[in-house]
């Protein structure tokens, strides 16, 4: 098992080589540099500020001084914002879209897979129809439409919680909204999915054995029927948590909180490279790290998987 | 009747409430079994004779099942078909205990053995953790599973069909059941396993005193290990009786078909194997017939518009059938 | 004995009956998805919606709405009605000047009630040119969603708006199922080298957060609609390729294959013919799937300022005006978000019900 977890480790390397390196080309081939929009510079400025952060080298010759860059753990100077490097930028963000990420993941899970549940245990009553309907809102309304209603309802009509900022000026109350609107579309399918994948091991062969023994419900619920239930919401959480990323670009931008999403969408209209390259090299290896966590748990719950 | 029947079914119904109507999958089935007796109950898929069980058990999917009427009294005393769902759980795994037909998926595959086969122990028996597992490392012995004290431990995925089914039977077996309920039992094998684990039931059923109900379509397994025989088709009984008489002397057309369409190794060959056209039938809305009638060799005008009652012929034997009307 | 009455088959006009006079079911696979979905009234309700905004968009030139690009001044932020332009400018500019007045505590002054009836005036008779060289009495207008900040009519913002996403969710469903089969099929029938390393690159592409690709591309490469197109397809098809692939190996050894390629039909003619027919149920319950998650990434673009440019709009586009004038204008957020979720959860209720006519056992849910 631990032989397995350190090579799936060792295999994250090469992902995060061909992810960096994609995103490096890629943004290069657009045309303009980040300093060519500006309003026209002095050729000989521009050309000492080229200098300055080696644009003016050879693609390549940048591309390699970059990965050494990378690999010591520095991203670089920003080219917009001049008095940072990009290192701080993150480090002052990542933390808020950490924990706004994590909460509305943490959210989705507990809360869908207990809908899930409940809807499968009592399957064609109300209780069931309630859920499946929430569940069917939260997928058909758009992040960006359920962010402002919420937002409409309770801050600005009913004035209980501030509309936009963060933690350090509003409280622990500045997180409810974005943290449920995040969620609410992985609360959704979660409880779609946990509730098809309960229903099926509750008419499972090896549930009807449990029955036979004499077991109690809730016996055969925790004990019997959790662990494989599990494992479609399992293998969910790496799309689930790639989808919050994205997620939280707009919610960041919805309720004006500093976070890494904001910081991301800013250097991609400001071609802001190292800003940009910094913010995706962030994204990527919390997705990556992600999966492989996913990939860890579902082995851990599921004895049938071979570490071969 | 007999006073030592410890269970006796009486006119059990299962209706399944369902989109294209009410399927009667049970429709008054009535047999007795004896302490340390195994019956035989044989009919092809569909004719009910898992629903019978199940019934027994109170595990009919509800809804849209529903066991409509009949009683079933266990050693004399109490009805099970009235029980609540907390006696129930004191019956099942305890006093009767069920193996199921695919070994494969009736045990748990994210749990070890050790782990299914110590939590009914210590439910029903009341043991201690450590004396639970003891037990469980005896009956996997019991069972022929070598080495049982390290393979305990495994999950079900290390172990082969044949000995997934060893130890469903060393689990169903822990808590001695007076009665066990053998579902299709070696349906899934292969040919080599399936005597093997035959064998293994019906010795360890006499060992132990147990009582079996072997529900099967193969009459094979019947002719080698049952007592007692009930023939069912299309959710009703259409013949009972013992062993002997079931095979030396099938009364129902039905049953007649049944015997010959099994091949004999005993008997001379007697050129094509025969065999009973056409499928059962479907059991939602069945008009006041006889089931069997478009498929049999002596249906009469009789058989189309009418239902033929139960004949109880000598020696108790029943049979479902105009032919023996009035016959006693 | 036992024959020709009983077993007669009655054929009673078109229900075939057995020996019990029990009717037989026919076995055609969409005539039992169709009455299947029929039964599923979510799914009937989502198509009837489907079909009520793919008319209203067909026709929306026919319509009797005002253009989504005329601006007219004056007009902005007008709430909705059923009254007249007119009406609402003056009585917006009766109660402002009231409540100015009042707040200095007096009544209305000689030039603040010329005011009101100058504008009356103009109300009743001033023309406007459109754009079509039509002159109409601009303040005759009826605005029943209201109009936005630059004065410009909500409801034929939101239908031509609409116009733009669901052609965007169709063309971009549409594509990344085209390019997903045509590669997934090749994949799954030629197999070997060919199938492992497009599998490679599907694996890879999985890897890579492909939505920040697509943010970054939008800003650096400009905000053309082929942009968007271009960006949407190539990280779409993906999921697609992988579930055709995977039916199509599955169909690979089956029967009718066998005797096509014995009777000497070429690998195109099979996976074209014969295999992408097969899966044509999974495809069309992706494809349904697929236009709702187009319309909200096209949305979700738009939102960030990466979509749709104006004149244009698309419902994505619309919101966001919205959120930023809600506290005040509320209704420019309610009204194309409600037009833009009836449509998702219409096309959601239609592919769940799809899913389960065509496929009542499937256990893949995209």
């Amino acid at each position: 098992m631990s032989k397995y977890i350190l090579r799936r480790a060792l295999g994250l390397i090469p992902t995060m080589f061909i992810i960096v390196t994609i995103c490096f080309f890629f943004i290069r081939l657009a045309p303009g540099g980040p300093f060519s929009s500006e309003k026209k510079i002095d050729p000989q400025i521009l050309k000492n500020i080229e200098a300055k952060y080696h644009l003016d080298e050879p693609l390549v010759v940048q591309y390699v001084r970059y990965l050494g860059n990378v690999v010591r753990g520095d991203l670089g100077p920003s080219y917009k914002y001049k008095d940072y490097d990009v290192n701080f930028y993150i480090g002052k963000s990542l933390p808020k879209s950490l924990l706004l990420g994590s909460l509305a993941l943490f959210f989705a899970v507990i809360m869908g897979m207990g809908a899930g549940m409940l809807s499968s245990l009592r399957q064609n009553t109300w209780v069931d129809y309630l859920s499946m309907s929430v569940a069917v809102i939260g997928i058909s309304v758009p992040l960006f439409v359920i962010g402002p209603v919420f937002m409409y309802i309770f801050a600005i009509k009913l004035d209980i919680l501030p509309t936009s900022g963060w933690i350090d000026e509003q409280g622990l109350k500045a997180l409810i909204i974005p943290v449920f609107s995040l969620s609410l579309a992985y609360f959704a399918t979660v409880a779609r999915l946990s509730r098809a994948s309960f229903l099926e091991a509750l008419r499972s062969d090896y549930v009807r054995t449990a029955r036979a023994k004499g077991l109690k419900a809730s016996v055969i619920m925790f004990k019997h029927v959790l662990k494989g239930a599990s494992l479609p919401v399992v293998s969910y959480l790496g799309p689930a948590f790639s989808g919050i990323i994205t997620g939280s670009i707009v919610i960041e931008q919805i309720f004006r909180i500093p976070g890494l999403g904001r910081h991301f969408v800013q250097s991609a209209f400001n071609r802001d490279y190292t800003m940009i390259m910094g913010t995706v090299i962030v994204y990527s290896l919390i997705l990556v790290l992600m999966n492989f966590l996913v990939d860890v748990i579902y082995g851990y719950l599921d004895p049938r998987i071979s570490y071969k | 009747m007999n006073n030592d029947a410890i269970l006796k079914v009486d006119g059990l119904k299962t209706y399944f409430n369902t989109d294209d109507g009410i399927v009667k999958a049970v429709d008054g089935v009535s047999f007795e079994l004896r302490k340390g007796e195994t019956l035989g109950i044989v009919g092809e898929s569909g004719s009910g004779k898992s629903v019978t069980n199940l019934s027994l058990m109170k595990l009919i999917p509800s809804p849209p099942g529903k066991i409509m009427e009949g009683t079933a009294i266990l050693d004399g005393k109490i009805d099970i078909l009235k029980m609540n769902e907390a006696q129930m759980r004191e019956l099942r795994g305890n006093k009767i205990a069920m193996i199921f037909q695919d070994p494969m998926t009736s045990l748990n595959p994210f749990l070890r053995i050790s782990t299914q086969m110590i939590e009914t122990v210590i439910l029903h028996k009341k043991m201690s953790k450590k004396d639970a597992l003891k037990k469980a490392i005896e009956m996997l012995d019991l069972v022929g599973i070598p080495n049982p004290e390290k393979r305990v431990f495994d999950y079900p995925h290390q172990f082969s069909g044949g000995m997934r089914q060893r130890v469903m039977i060393a689990m169903a077996l822990s808590c001695d059941p007076e009665i066990l309920i053998a579902d299709e039992p070696t349906s899934a094998l292969d040919v080599t396993i399936q005597a093997q684990i035959l064998e293994l039931i019906q010795a360890l059923s006499k060992r132990l005193g147990t009582a079996v109900i072997m529900i099967t379509h193969d009459l094979g397994v019947v002719a080698g290990m049952c007592d007692y025989v009930v023939v069912m088709y299309a959710g009703r009984l259409v013949e009972r009786g013992t062993n002997d008489e079931i095979f030396d002397d099938p009364k129902h057309p039905y049953t007649q078909g049944l015997i010959k369409s099994v091949p004999r190794l005993d008997k001379p060959d007697v050129g094509r194997l025969f065999s009973i056209e056409g499928q059962p039938p479907n059991v939602i809305d069945l008009p006041e017939c006889c089931p069997f009638h478009p498929r049999c060799n002596k249906a009469m005008d009789k058989c189309r518009t009418t239902t033929p009652a139960v004949t109880i012929l000598e020696n108790n034997r029943e049979v479902r059938c105009f032919l023996y009307e009035g016959e006693k | 004995m036992a024959n020709s009455i009983t077993n007669k088959t009655v054929k009673n006009e078109s229900v075939v009956l057995n020996e019990f006079d029990q009717p037989v079911k026919g076995v055609s696979l969409w005539q039992d998805a169709w009455k299947r979905l029929k039964k599923n009234k979510m799914a009937m309700f989502g198509l009837l919606m489907i079909i009520f905004y793919a008319l209203i968009s067909l026709s929306a030139p026919l319509l009797p709405i005002y253009s989504y690009k005329q601006q007219v001044l004056g007009h902005q932020f007008l709430p909705p009605s059923t009254r007249p332009a007119g009406e609402l400018m003056y009585e917006r500019q009766d109660y402002l000047l009231r409540a100015m007045a009042n707040k200095e505590g007096r009544e209305l002054n000689a030039v603040e009630i010329e005011r009101l009836s100058d504008l009356r005036d103009s109300i009743t008779t001033e023309k406007k040119i459109l754009l079509s060289g039509e002159e109409i009495l601009v303040h005759e207008r009826v605005y029943i969603f209201g109009t936005d900040s630059l004065g410009r009519d909500v409801l034929a913002r939101i239908i031509y708006g609409g116009q733009v996403s669901i052609l965007i969710g169709l063309v971009g469903a549409l594509a990344s199922v085209f390019i997903g089969v045509v590669l997934g099929a090749l994949s799954g029938y030629i197999g070997g080298t060919f199938d492992s390393l497009m599998m490679r690159f599907v694996d890879i592409m999985y890897s890579l957060p492909y939505m920040l690709l697509v943010i970054i591309f939008m800003a650096v490469f400009g905000r053309a609609i082929g942009n968007l197109f271009f960006a949407l397809a190539i990280v779409s098809w993906l999921t697609v390729a992988r579930v055709v692939r995977g039916q199509i190996m599955s169909l690979k050894n089956s029967e009718y294959v066998e005797a096509a390629r014995s009777s000497g039909a070429g690998t195109a003619r099979i996976v074209f013919l014969h295999l992408i027919p097969n899966t044509a149920g999974v495809i069309i319950v992706y494809t349904t799937l697929r236009v709702p998650s187009f319309i909200m990434l096209e949305a979700f673009l738009s939102f960030l300022g990466l979509g749709v440019q104006a004149p244009f709009a698309s419902w994505g586009v619309l919101i966001q005006d919205g959120v930023y004038a809600m506290t005040t204008y509320s209704w420019l957020l309610w009204f194309p978000a409600t037009a833009m979720t009836l449509f998702l959860f219409s096309m959601n209720f239609l592919g769940d019900g799809l899913r389960d006519a065509l496929d009542p056992q499937s256990k893949n849910k995209l």
